[in-house]
């Protein structure tokens, strides 16, 4: 029995987390720093997560850095995302410090490699949304 | 470091089978494993003067009736001055413990019955239950529209964990084979066919390292515990198992902010809860360490000091965790071979140690089993919960 290919599930969007999609639309990746002790933030919050001042304000991301760790999913996803398979789920660690799940693309996912350099590319979900991912770059 | 170490003690517990039963209503599970938990007590229905039902997850109608009292109701306990969820994911039974010990110790409550059931087996489809679990305790915003789902979680902590320590597929598979000749000999487990390693490993590709027999499978059941005061309990109970000690770590919601998927707070937690029962793991003559999947259950051993790290899987391996081995662990076969009901894997678990520790384990009783140490985890695995308890107050 075929299972209905079901729509891709959207970001539900946090009222701060705004200018984070924005920006991704355009093809940008920006996080948050704190303005009094310098800590870069991700996801966006309301107040720095280490000294707990909402003094933040958004920087641009280098868009790079290493997997952390990484599957190849092959089989049993979510249905939204049966058609994709298979596909690399990773947690990447950008050199700012920060980590976010994404996805590894434009590679054979099988050459996915635990501290493996990537940086972003951005896909367009809809005319609302753009998700940044990771591609494979030369360290 | 809490109040208390040897206070309060578990003296009575119910279990119905874990599996499919598509004909039996989620409130069976409920009440039948509450009445067999009084009935082992000893004690007397109307002697309940607290319900606490961690929740269920197949049904919010089902969860519901869980909240507002039927319990209670279905039972007839006419003494009950209050019913209130207590619910962690994963850790609800480690969480619920302490907070029930905390009443008793105060005197806000006297004997408490704590009771999970869920309908995860036959209650949602096979694609329902994996949807409800690429949802439930995943960022909507940050990773649900990635295509993470909790296979790809414990995927990508076993790949990290490899990487660092060049432990293999073998190893990750030994957890499995090991809960399985546990499972073999509990006649509430889903699963009970021999298991050899080849087979996990030539079982389908699921999320890379991981394969479909590294899955645990959702499934349908119950279970529940009865606390109470030390002193009351000496009184009823030829042998109450006490709470001696508990630790725990947050680390963290979405599981791409955890700093550390092949450690969590497992070291710390443990520390903490050792510190208190004033044990060390070597004085452990059970380890009902939480599963789901073979990663947790390896870095949780790990981790509280049953083995060097990246060497717990050569234990698993050999034996040294099987029936009759010496650090017998998860013996009830864990979520990977009893089934995993919800909330209920760590109930399951919590029940198995005092079982264990109350001499009633039937074929898998570890013989004079005095202390035992028990893990569990909610959500993406963000609270490592250590409860250490025994029969005896070091």
């Amino acid at each position: 029995m075929d299972t209905p290919v079901k729509p891709k599930p959207v970001p539900v969007v946090n009222p701060w987390a705004k200018p984070f999609w924005e920006a991704a639309r355009e093809n940008k990746l920006i996080i948050q720093q704190c303005k009094d002790c310098g800590t870069y933030i991700f996801y966006p919050r309301i107040a720095c997560t280490n000294c707990f001042s909402d003094n933040l304000t958004w920087v641009p991301a280098s868009g790079r850095g290493k997997v952390y760790t990484y599957t190849v999913v092959e089989s049993y996803p979510p249905s939204a995302f049966i058609p994709d398979l298979p596909f690399v789920v990773a947690v990447v660690r950008l050199e700012e410090g920060v980590q976010m799940l994404s996805n590894i693309v434009g590679c054979d996912p099988h050459s996915v490699y635990c501290e493996m350099p990537v940086a972003v590319v951005f896909e367009k979900l809809n005319e609302e949304f753009t998700l940044p991912k990771f591609k494979p770059v030369e360290a | 470091m809490s109040k208390l170490k040897g206070k309060v003690a578990i003296i009575g517990i119910g279990e119905v089978p874990t599996g499919r039963f598509p004909e039996t209503a989620a409130i069976y599970h409920a009440i039948a494993s509450a009445r067999l938990a009084i009935r082992d007590a000893g004690i007397q229905k109307d002697e309940i003067d607290y319900v606490m039902p961690t929740a269920a997850l197949f049904s919010p109608q089902f969860n519901t009736e869980l909240v507002t009292c039927r319990v209670a109701e279905e039972l007839g306990l006419k003494n009950v001055k209050k019913n209130c969820q207590v619910f962690a994911g994963g850790s609800s039974s480690t969480c619920a413990l302490e907070i029930a010990a905390s009443l008793i110790h105060s005197g806000a409550a006297n004997m408490i019955l704590f009771v999970h059931a869920d309908r995860l087996g036959t209650g949602v489809s096979a694609q329902g239950g994996i949807d409800l679990f690429s949802t439930a305790g995943i960022s909507a915003e940050w990773e649900v529209p990635f295509g993470q789902h909790y296979s790809a979680i414990a995927a990508m902590s076993t790949m990290r964990y490899k990487y660092e320590t060049g432990c293999t597929d073998e190893h990750i598979s030994a957890v499995c084979v090991s809960n399985r000749k546990w499972a073999q000999l509990n006649p509430n487990a889903m699963f009970k066919k021999d298991l050899a390693i080849e087979e996990v490993m030539a079982s389908k590709s699921l999320s890379t390292p991981l394969r479909v027999k590294h899955s645990n499978v959702l499934a349908d059941g119950g279970a529940a515990f009865i606390v109470t005061s030390a002193e009351r309990a000496r009184a009823i109970c030829e042998r109450p198992v006490y709470l001696l000690g508990e630790g725990g770590v947050v680390t963290h919601f979405v599981f791409s902010q955890e700093p550390d998927v092949s450690r969590f707070g497992w070291a710390k937690a443990g520390r903490m809860a050792f510190e208190e029962a004033g044990l060390t793991p070597k004085d452990v003559d059970v380890a009902e360490i939480y599963d789901s999947y073979p990663i947790y259950q390896l870095i949780g051993f790990e981790e509280l000091g049953f083995a060097e790290r990246g060497q717990g899987g050569e234990m698993f391996l050999k034996g040294d965790t099987w029936p009759g081995g010496k650090i017998p662990t998860t013996t009830n076969g864990g979520m990977l071979s009893q089934g995993h009901t919800g909330a209920g894997g760590a109930v399951a678990l919590m029940v198995e140690t005092a079982r264990q520790l109350m001499g009633k384990a039937g074929e898998r009783q570890v013989q004079g089993a005095r202390f035992a140490v028990e893990t569990a985890v909610g959500g993406t695995y963000m609270d490592a919960q250590v409860t250490i308890l025994g029969t005896e107050i070091p």
